[in-house]
């Protein structure tokens, strides 16, 4: 016994463990939330079933099994039910019963032994719908234009209807928008020579022209945009809910109708991945509960793009100055403990600083000298993405100052001697000697900064992150880079959907959707940034001396 | 190879009176130079002049200062902390170590070789042109001519001249020390340092190394430190036998194996300590 300790093979045993702990732990994280984000994307089956109450009231309720889970009879005692008093657990189900238009929860818990008969009716549809959320129910009869046609017409339908919405999505958001825009230039422009004092009779001319000529190219656009919209709701179509209620559902609200219970495997594989797509470009709708989460993923990856530019050379410019040319002293040295416990720092206190350092003060600032004629409403006095990138870059600096430093104390003063014994200065051997061998170091520290980036939420909330954002920050309408605006980040997301969500149970899955998402968005920005390392790392291989 | 003019050839095979040079035969003239790391003296009142287009040698036992006093040449040892220098250096019958000197000119000057091969982890010519891209030459035709001179002048040309744009990482050690030899030459320095090149190689790498030294004092000055003694009796003309921090005895590299004046150096090349 005393000699396999001595051998070693403990230590080994114990290592091994706690690197399977770690792996378990991970891939098992990673298990759970790609088994229930995806599943959100997968087309359930629609049930059909009929309950007898114990008052001996009958009802039917269609929906999709959300949950299953068993509950103590005891706290059942209230609804007196016919129960074997040995029963000990009675098992209920949540179904998602949509129709939001006729009951206020498009959740309802079921139980068990009420069931009578439960059934998948081919016949069933689900109809993901614009607004009020899913319809579950039988198609009556489709109406073209007021006249009754056959089922058989309701593809057509729908993909006309579908042509005409991305016709209005387009008129609405790129030329409308793009008018909208320009307007408001006109009208700060405006504002700008009356503070100024000389807005001449020439230039009020001038504007009032261009402003007539854009109201004029406005009252067009409308009118195509409302004749759009008549010719968009022309058709509708009767369906039977789940209680006989017959209701009308008009095609202008219509996204998807789907029949999942004839469904094939081959059709849910196509209609989980046409989910995935959609969930990936779309914007949200419902107050995020659904639709796509897109404004989120671009605002995400610009706000960490952004960072990344501003945190690298800032900090490899520290670092460059802390290890070559600052003096070996006791300032220097504090100067490093202070850089490394910055690392330290809460984040919320990063984002407060923000707040009150960079959006008050030099926002605030910034606005009183380039845009006094937007004030009182600020520009860059309020929270946007610019600030947000800063304020992650100031945080994300110890780290890149802390790996660049690392990389340049690894190379051997060979290199350094070796470049200015051949009459090189100490710049030029910096920038063709030093920082190449130390480029790898670089990227270590820009990946470990792009990480600890895109997961960061809690600052981003005081400094630019809002629940929904109209507009994305990069745009056709010129400068197209709007560093000023709000963006959407899929942390918050997250947060927002899981928390602050009026549907909570609707929202579970999405939530793990879409931390799926987040995790493989960082995975991604991560995995490009370890194959630029390792490029960088196979070019300036060392040789071992 | 290297066309070898008549007037070098005269150069090294004349005797030189090492205590009465003329100032034209004279590469280098130490005087009186003191050296201290912080409070303790590494060389003590060095005085000494290094002929032109010769070959000298350093030698002593470890620590006896010879890899400092090369280092002072091209003044490698301002890169070492709390280092103090008093004293001159007269290359050109001008002191290198005036407050004026541009360093990296001085080092353009004097090339320097160091104990291990250190190229660049860049190609094999981006190596050898590594000093001239510093003096803002571009021209690529003037590069290609340059690389090559210089990879002949090492003996390394015939080896190399297929991967040219290979790392030159991929080289074997001798390779590698004679490719930094070929970029120290390409910038044309006068003077050549070689502080110990062959200590790390293999003694066939060693031989053509040796051979090598043997071409280049047709073209420069060159000062090398070794710890080998046969080293420096086969490759220099003049040898300075060197002991903690003093400058004990310097002449030909035959009186001074042959016939020492000092019980020092005698002791030393006999193999009595260090």
């Amino acid at each position: 016994m005393n000699k396999w300790f001595k051998s070693g093979s403990p230590w080994i045993w114990l290592s091994a463990g706690g690197v399977s702990l770690s792996l378990i732990s991970v891939i098992g994280l990673l298990w759970l939330i790609a088994s229930r984000g995806l599943s959100y994307f997968w087309p359930a089956e629609v049930y059909q079933f009929e309950l007898l109450d114990q008052k001996g009231k009958a009802s039917t309720v269609i929906g999709e099994i959300y949950d299953r889970e068993s509950i103590p009879s005891k706290q059942l005692s209230h609804l007196e039910l016919n129960l074997d008093p040995k029963q000990e657990t009675v098992e209920r189900l949540l179904v998602k019963t949509g129709n939001r238009e006729l009951v206020s929860l498009d959740f309802r818990w079921i139980l068990v032994p009420e069931i009578t008969k439960q059934s998948t009716p081919e016949k069933l549809v689900v109809i993901e719908r614009r607004t009020n959320g899913n319809f579950y129910g039988y198609i009556e009869e489709v109406i073209l234009d007021g006249k009754v046609v056959s089922l058989e017409q309701m593809p057509v339908l729908l993909e006309r209807v579908l042509e005409f919405q991305e016709e209005i999505e387009a008129l609405q958001k790129v030329d409308i928008g793009a008018i909208n825009y320009q307007l408001e230039r006109l009208r700060l422009r405006e504002r700008k020579y009356k503070l100024s004092g000389d807005y001449t009779a020439q230039k009020e001319q001038d504007i009032s022209l261009k402003v007539a000529q854009l109201e004029a190219e406005y009252q067009t656009l409308e009118k195509s945009l409302l004749l759009l919209r008549e010719k968009v709701s022309r058709d509708e179509i009767k369906m039977k809910a789940m209680d006989g209620q017959i209701v009308s559902i008009n095609f202008a609200d219509i996204l998807k109708v789907s029949t999942n219970n004839q469904m094939n495997l081959f059709d849910k594989l196509g209609m989980f991945f046409s989910q995935i797509a959609s969930f990936i470009v779309d914007d949200p709708r419902e107050a995020n509960t659904e639709g796509g989460v897109f404004p989120a993923i671009f605002g995400t990856v610009l706000m960490v793009l952004l960072m990344t530019v501003i945190v690298s050379p800032m900090g490899v410019i520290a670092a460059i100055y802390l290890h070559e040319y600052a003096g070996n002293n006791a300032l220097t040295k504090l100067l490093r403990i202070a850089v490394i416990n910055l690392a330290g720092v809460p984040s919320i206190v990063y984002g407060v600083f923000g707040l009150g350092f960079f959006v008050y003060m030099v926002g605030g600032s910034l606005d009183q000298i380039f845009y006094p004629e937007t004030l009182p409403s600020p520009t860059f006095g309020t929270p946007g993405v610019m600030w947000s990138a800063i304020t992650l870059a100031i945080l994300t600096l110890p780290v890149v100052i802390v790996s660049t430093e690392e990389g340049l104390s690894r190379i051997p003063s060979a290199m350094r001697h070796g470049s200015l014994a051949l009459g090189a200065t100490k710049v030029e051997t910096l920038w063709r000697i030093i920082l190449p061998i130390a480029s790898p170091a670089i990227m270590t520290g820009i990946i470990l900064a792009i990480a600890r980036a895109a997961g960061e939420v809690a600052p981003l909330m005081l400094v630019g992150v809002v629940k929904m954002a109209p507009n994305l920050p990069l745009d056709g309408n010129f400068p197209f880079l709007h560093l000023d605006r709000k963006f959407m980040h899929l942390g918050f997301h997250i947060y927002d959907v899981g928390f602050q969500s009026p549907n909570v149970e609707a929202a579970r899955p999405l939530v793990y959707a879409t931390a799926l998402l987040l995790v493989t968005i960082i995975v991604a920005l991560n995995m490009t940034a370890v194959s630029i390392r390792n490029k960088l790392r196979e070019k300036y291989r060392m040789l071992e001396h | 190879m290297i066309s070898v003019s008549p007037k070098t050839i005269l150069d090294t095979t004349t005797k030189i009176d090492l205590n009465n040079m003329s100032a034209e035969q004279k590469a280098l003239d130490i005087k009186n130079l003191d050296l201290y790391y912080g409070d303790k003296q590494a060389l003590q009142n060095i005085t000494m002049s290094i002929p032109k287009g010769q070959v000298t040698a350093f030698i002593g036992p470890s620590g006896c200062g010879k890899s400092t006093l090369l280092r002072c040449i091209n003044r490698m040892n301002d890169l070492v902390d709390h280092c103090r220098i008093e004293g001159e250096i007269n290359l050109h019958g001008e002191n290198i170590y005036n407050k004026h000197v541009d360093v990296a000119a001085l080092r353009r000057k004097v090339g320097m070789v160091f104990q291990r091969p250190n190229p660049f982890p860049k190609s094999i010519y981006e190596n050898v042109v590594y000093g001239l891209r510093i003096m803002g030459e571009n021209n690529r035709r003037v590069l290609d001519e340059a690389v090559e001179v210089a990879l002949k002048s090492a003996a390394l040309w015939n080896e190399v001249k297929d991967r040219l744009h290979d790392s030159a990482l991929g080289l074997s050690g001798g390779q590698q020390q004679r490719l930094v030899i070929a970029r120290a030459i390409a910038i044309k320095p006068e003077v050549l340092l070689l502080d110990e090149p062959t200590s790390a190689l293999d003694p066939i790498s060693t031989l053509t190394i040796e051979e090598l030294i043997n071409d280049l004092k047709k073209q420069f000055t060159v000062v090398i430190v070794t710890h080998n003694m046969q080293q420096a009796a086969r490759v220099s003309d003049q040898t300075a036998f060197m002991y903690m921090g003093d400058l004990i005895e310097y002449s030909d590299t035959n009186t001074l194996f042959t016939t020492p004046h000092k019980k020092k150096t005698e002791d030393y090349i006999t193999g009595r300590y260090g």
